[in-house]
């Protein structure tokens, strides 16, 4: 680990998508510098104890401005339980690190389809879980009104402008990353 | 000031939407102990804190800030009965009260969305913690007319608790406040390995890759099954939903024979103050088809408050 952060800041230039601010961000977000690679977040990880999840290792490719972990997979498999953010010694919060890449991630377009459909269908329905007919039946049977009167009902009943106000301004992504290539070609 | 023993009733989505049972029960607990609930018209999802929050959380201020507007409409403190409403909705909250800078922002950006401006003036609130704190299992007691006795095996999830510096409850590490509620219903908590584990669904992992979610899960529900808990009892219905599908998903691809019955704190609840099986939902349960609650009636339902 020879390089200083300058050197490793130069890197950042290997992607010209990338905003060279978002490390700092990190550091002003979090205690980031405070890691001194105990490795207690990891040996906390409910997710990392199965799974490549290697908390400590993503700290430290943060703090030596290492873009590849806005590409690494694995930074998808947190769960967000909040073990290693409570017990860190040097109060890092790498729960809110992990947070930070996963937006950054997704503003380089790198998000799972599953991921994109989730927002597609919190845009439709105002919901990330829409309901079904199996349980609007049940809901008649327990005695609630078929639907909850959340903002689907409404778009139901023909008045969609919060979901159309959701669907304009919420929640942009990138587009599929497959087809830039394409279009690229 | 908000209005007392008033509540704005958060549903979210997975308990109007799966579990509509949950929703049924809350009603009639809380109704029974003397609240309000009001409606929350227009109100979306809290947005979940594992997807939303990840992809992006200015976005993420915004449409919850817009569902704690509507409740501060309603002149009430949102009840939420799910971990990641709460943690969703209580964080926001509390960030935007203390921070001027993105309260600005994110009332900017409100204003694309209707009439809503962030004000600051209510609280969220978490069922299993207005029933284990406000009410108490000092002060359940007189509203039951039965006791359950059984074997539950408690889970906390994570975002009721954690951050602890964000939500002020208690001790992640040892928490005992369903444990000491639920003793006065008869009902008694086994303690099993890796008890305060997460479920394995949070955080956008389920969506992303079942395999891992189902792998964390499988090591929970081994340390349950060690303890052959009668029920397993929750406070969250996305980790509700992890019980329930994920013991099926098990049985089906892992050559597990898992059959446990998922119940949630407010059906339990329900059924103590005296509501019918059939509203608690039990016919309804992916696990556990066979079982009902049984217990004894200790009084009848006029004697109880």
């Amino acid at each position: 680990m020879s390089e200083t952060k300058e050197e490793a800041h130069r890197e950042y230039k290997i992607d010209e998508d990338f905003d060279k601010e978002f490390f700092k961000n990190i550091e002003r977000k979090s205690n980031i510098w405070q890691c001194i690679q105990c490795g207690t977040c990891t040996a906390s990880c409910e997710s990392g104890r199965w799974t490549a999840l290697k908390t400590r290792i993503i700290i430290r490719k943060v703090c030596l401005g290492d873009l590849s972990v806005l590409k690494d997979p694995d930074i998808w498999l947190c769960t967000t339980c909040y073990n290693c953010y409570e017990r860190c010694p040097r109060d890092v919060r790498p729960t809110d690190v992990i947070m930070e890449l996963r937006n950054y991630a997704t503003k380089l377009g790198n998000i799972s389809p599953n991921h994109r459909a989730v927002v597609g269908y919190l845009k439709n329905f105002g919901h990330a879980v829409p309901i079904n007919d199996e349980v609007r039946q049940r809901r008649v049977e327990l005695g609630l009104e078929e639907l909850p009167p959340t903002a689907f009902k409404f778009k139901q009943e023909g008045d969609d402008k919060d979901l159309k106000k959701f669907e304009e301004y919420m929640f942009d992504l990138p587009p599929v990353k497959e087809e830039k290539k394409k279009e690229e070609k | 000031m908000v209005k007392e023993q008033t509540f704005a009733f958060f549903l979210g989505c997975i308990m109007p939407n799966r579990y509509p049972a949950i929703e049924k029960a809350t009603k009639f607990v809380m109704e029974k102990l003397g609240y309000d609930l009001l409606e929350m018209e227009r109100a979306t999802c809290c947005p979940a804190p594992g997807v939303f929050r990840s992809f992006n959380k200015m976005d993420w201020m915004v449409a919850g800030a817009r569902n704690l507007c509507i409740a501060e409409q309603l002149d009430a403190d949102i009840l939420t009965v799910c971990n990641g409403c709460f943690g969703t909705l209580q964080e926001i909250n509390k960030h935007l009260k203390e921070n001027e800078e993105h309260r600005e922002l994110v009332n900017e950006k409100l204003k694309l969305l209707g009439d809503y401006e962030f004000k600051g003036t209510i609280n969220v609130r978490h069922v299993a913690e207005v029933l284990g704190y406000e009410i108490g299992p000092w002060g359940i007691e007189d509203h039951i007319v039965r006791k359950i006795n059984l074997k539950a095996a408690i889970h906390y999830g994570c975002h009721f608790l954690k951050p602890t510096r964000i939500r002020e409850i208690e001790s992640s590490e040892g928490p005992t406040i369903i444990e000491d509620f639920v003793e006065v219903l008869g009902v008694e908590s086994v303690r099993f390995k890796d008890q305060l584990t997460c479920c394995g669904a949070g955080g956008g992992v389920k969506a992303y890759s079942g395999d891992a979610s189902m792998t964390i899960f499988g090591e929970k529900m081994k340390n349950i099954d060690e303890v052959k808990p009668d029920i397993i009892l929750d406070i969250c219905p996305f980790c509700h939903l992890q019980y329930e599908t994920g013991q099926d998903y098990l049985n089906k691809n892992k050559g597990c024979n898992y059959d446990y019955p998922v119940i949630h704190l407010s059906q339990l609840v329900a059924y103590a103050m005296g509501m019918d099986q059939e509203f608690v939902g039990l016919q309804y349960q992916m696990m556990g088809r066979d079982f009902i609650f049984g217990g004894e009636v200790i009084k009848r339902e006029e004697e109880a408050i």
